[in-house]
């Protein structure tokens, strides 16, 4: 019987040997990522590697197609944009140096720097980028299809010129374009086939400040700096190397943080962990402003919801204030109309908020005919579901402080905060009565309310469900507005009328911190949002060695 | 025999069809759309469309599983929704990384859990047996992402003993790498082994008390056999077949604890691609992940009963 016992231990440690060898297959360590084709095989040349804990691995290395956040710093890092958003939320030249309109707006002109190169030594030319535009209108790629249905044609005039042809004028065309679209190098993918199947994971070649250089599933990525990016600093940028490390669990990233495992948490850190965070000498915070904000918004399909009265109180029983104060722990600002303080170009600032009163809400209420004829306290025809989700531990607080406010006023909110897929799913289908979400990116505010209000447009983000011509005609008239100042005057008109219509409630501009070791880098300049921040190629460039 | 094993295979191929076909409809009937994920912001019905047929999701249901299940039987697992790569790649890629933790949880499931049930068994109300209770039973309401992040504030921060997460430090080479591997693997494996264990250890307990009182143990000793000579020799024979498939009936819960402590340790297997997939709905990779361990927990079951009845001539019908 020993025996049978003996030979049980002896298959367990085979077993466990087996499986050491299957997962090293010879040797560990050496070929188990993929390599670019620019040779270099990380061994530092004095240069000090930057690593990011991010949460999620990256899906699709194809930067015409991918949109998760970890795949955007990426591919941000390593191709190019026409335009990027600097730390006011301005648009800034990257690889065009400025654009101009012709033709009344109806033709935008890119004006390409001439030093920008491809990791292979091919420049970056006007080509590229008619190339890039064209496969993404041809195969309806990514987010940016959506952003050149304008294009009527395309006209390379010579290498550092490119134009568009747009079917009318559009005002924010350039920008929208210049910051979201990725340019990609025409001798590389136009050899690809079908871009829609290009699956594009090895062999990089980019001209950003920094090449993704090789990837290992589930672990980790590493970009190299490149040499040739026109905005490093004098003698080339201080992080030569820069690996994003994944830690799904936030709470994990964190402690590898207080670590030294990694040197950036590439996402916001959880408001309820700041503080412990500001207790270490060894981590520096940063605070980062928000493209995006937090909102009730009210299916107008609703029959009650229709009615302005009711979105007005709706409006009046929630309170932004010490939603900031608490749920934020003061790290938020407040918003009036449907355009962000960010954009304070554009920000109406002669909007009043809607006072924080469920008695007076109740008492308006009341004075538009709606009674408590059953006596249960509630208001008869206001039960609202509220749909929410799940996983962003501060709107489903706000959900309930916003619930127990509205039956002070007789309005009844039932919540249903629910996994993310499905309240997508829901939102998009337009199934709720009120959607608490946050917006993540809006880059300009006529996108956001072409995107938002346009009963005809079929992008699928109007979640009021809105359809009123009036509105329409506003948003129409401010798009093909060529002049700033009109333009300007047309956007705060729009804010004050969705603001006096109540379609939605904003509650709040986030705020995100983001954490470093300020021991070992300094020099960081980031840009507003989660999805920008702290790791825009621009920004990692900047970053110097602390002491 | 023959028939025995032919008839127990067959079943074994049912249950896998059985496990593919539910998940295959389970995640269609999901309410949730894997296109709606793909771009946040604006995306037009045609581009929807578009990602809808490149899915296959425009076909009818019934045309989408037929294609599914033939390209199976040919071993093919699809293609990736998100990664565009083939599912099979994406898997061997990770499925190492799960092997490793969760097989060497197995072994050394078995190699503690064993002698512990043993001891308390033959010890019944002893102090050996008194802890296993105790054990098995605490042990039992342990919920991994909590132990797990116990086990890194302790040992990996507090007393810097054991990295924060992630599989092994790239730049080591030769053997520094099979340290570092096992330097990394040590939590997780801990955590994982620390819950498997109480169940299994109080379950064997019960099976091998159970064995003990058996007339031939009475037997054993009434013929002046020494108590260790009755206890590993004759009862410790008949309760190893229930420890294995114990340990059979143990992997789903094996894996299920895969998924999160991969997830919370940074560890690069498929129980992380499972819950990275889920979040995507990528439904060829969680389809691929399913099948690939419906066939592992079938298989291992399968081998254990037909070593059972290779061995217990009782089982045989």
């Amino acid at each position: 019987m020993n025996g049978k016992i003996g030979r049980i231990r002896k298959a367990g440690a085979a077993l466990a040997i087996a499986t050491l060898v299957a997962v090293t297959g010879c040797s560990l360590n050496e070929g188990g990522g993929e390599s670019t084709g620019s040779g270099d095989s990380g061994e530092q040349a004095g240069g000090a590697t930057l690593r990011i804990g991010t949460t999620t691995d990256m899906e699709n290395f194809n930067p015409l197609q991918s949109l998760s956040k970890t795949d955007s710093w990426i591919l941000n890092a390593t191709y190019p944009s026409l335009l990027r958003i600097d730390e006011n939320a301005q648009k800034v030249p990257e690889l065009a140096e400025d654009y101009t309109t012709e033709d009344g707006g109806s033709v935008v002109v890119f004006h390409l720097r001439d030093d920008f190169e491809w990791s292979d030594g091919t420049p970056v030319t006007a080509k590229d980028v008619a190339f890039t535009a064209q496969s993404i209108m041809d195969y309806q790629l990514g987010n940016v299809a959506a952003k050149l249905t304008w294009v009527t044609g395309i006209e390379v005039r010579d290498d550092q010129t490119v134009a568009f042809t747009l079917s009318e004028p559009y005002a924010p065309f350039a920008e929208g374009l210049g910051f979201w679209m990725r340019v990609v190098p025409e001798h590389i993918f136009s050899k690809a086939g079908d871009l829609s199947q290009f699956a594009n994971d090895s062999d990089w070649v980019g001209a950003g400040a920094y090449i993704l250089e090789s990837a290992t599933k589930g672990q980790r990525y590493t970009l190299k700096a490149n040499e040739n990016y026109p905005y490093a600093p004098e003698g080339g940028a201080a992080v030569e190397t820069v690996e994003y490390v994944v830690y799904p669990d936030v709470n994990t990233m964190i402690l590898a943080l207080r670590n030294g495992d990694i040197d950036l948490m590439g996402t916001p850190v959880p408001v309820s962990a700041v503080a412990s965070l500001e207790g270490d000498e060894n981590i520096a915070i940063e605070t980062v402003g928000s493209l995006g904000f937090a909102h009730l918004t009210y299916n107008m399909q609703n029959p009650v919801l229709a009615d302005q009265t009711v979105r007005q109180a709706l409006s009046m029983v929630v309170d932004t204030e010490s939603i900031i104060e608490t749920i934020l722990q003061g790290d938020g600002e407040q918003m009036v109309g449907p355009i962000s303080p960010t954009f304070a170009d554009y920000d109406n600032t002669d909007l009043e908020p809607y006072p924080f009163d469920p008695a007076g809400a109740r008492t308006m209420l009341e004075e538009a005919g709606y009674a408590d004829a059953d006596g249960d306290g509630m208001l008869d025809d206001l039960a609202f579901e509220v749909v929410c989700d799940q996983s962003n531990a501060n709107l489903t607080r706000v959900a309930e402080v916003v619930r127990d406010d509205a039956a002070e006023a007789g309005i009844q909110l039932d919540l249903a905060c629910i996994e993310r897929n499905t309240f997508l799913a829901r939102t998009r289908g337009g199934e709720y009565d009120i959607d608490l979400s946050q917006w993540g990116v809006f880059d300009n505010p006529m996108d956001q309310l072409r995107s938002t209000y346009l009963s005809t447009n079929p992008g699928g983000i109007n979640y009021n469900l809105v359809a009123d011509p009036e509105l329409d005609a506003l948003v129409n008239d401010a798009a093909v507005t060529a002049e700033p100042d009109q333009f300007v005057e047309k956007i705060k008109g729009i804010d004050a009328y969705v603001h006096d219509q109540a379609l939605l409630t904003p509650l709040y501009v986030e705020n995100f911190r983001f954490a470093y070791r300020g021991d070992r880098f300094t020099g960081f300049d980031p840009s507003p949002s989660d999805l920008l921040g702290m790791v825009t190629g621009y920004s990692l460039s900047q970053v110097e060695r602390a002491g | 025999m023959l028939r025995y094993a032919a008839s127990r295979g067959s079943r074994a191929i049912l249950t896998i069809w059985i496990a593919v076909t539910v998940t295959f409809f389970l995640l269609r009937l999901l309410p949730a759309d894997p296109t709606l994920l793909v771009v946040e912001g604006d995306m037009t019905p045609e581009m929807q469309d578009a990602l809808r047929s490149q899915y296959g999701l425009d076909k009818p249901l019934l045309q989408q599983y037929l294609l599914y299940l033939g390209q199976l039987v040919q071993g093919n697992l699809g293609v990736s929704f998100r990664q565009l790569v083939p599912v099979t790649d994406l898997l061997l890629s990770r499925l190492p990384w799960t092997l490793l933790l969760a097989g060497s949880a197995f072994v050394l499931t078995l190699l503690i859990g064993i002698p512990l049930g043993v001891y308390a068994a033959v010890g019944r109300g002893g102090p050996v047996d008194r802890a296993v209770q105790f054990f098995g039973i605490t042990s039992n309401a342990l919920f991994i992402p909590s132990v797990a992040i116990l086990l890194l504030v302790v040992f990996g921060s507090n007393l810097g003993w054991f990295p924060i997460g992630q599989a092994i430090d790239p730049d080591t080479r030769g053997l520094a790498a099979y340290a570092s591997l096992l330097h990394h693997l040590a939590l997780p494996l801990f955590s994982l082994v620390l819950v498997q264990l109480g169940p299994y250890a109080l379950t064997l307990r019960t099976n091998m008390a159970e064995v003990l009182g058996e007339d031939y143990i009475t037997s054993a000793r009434a013929r002046g056999l020494t108590p260790r000579r009755v206890v590993w020799r004759h009862a410790l024979r008949n309760a190893v077949l229930p420890a294995l498939m114990l340990m059979g009936l143990q992997l789903g819960t094996l894996i299920g604890g895969a998924v999160l402590t991969e997830t919370v340790f940074a560890y690069p297997g498929v129980g992380r691609l499972i819950f990275e997939s889920v979040q995507q709905l990528d439904f060829p990779v969680l389809q691929g992940a399913f099948v690939v361990l419906a066939v592992t927990v079938v298989l291992a079951n399968l081998l254990t009963d037909l070593l059972s009845m290779a061995l217990n001539p009782r089982i045989r019908t």
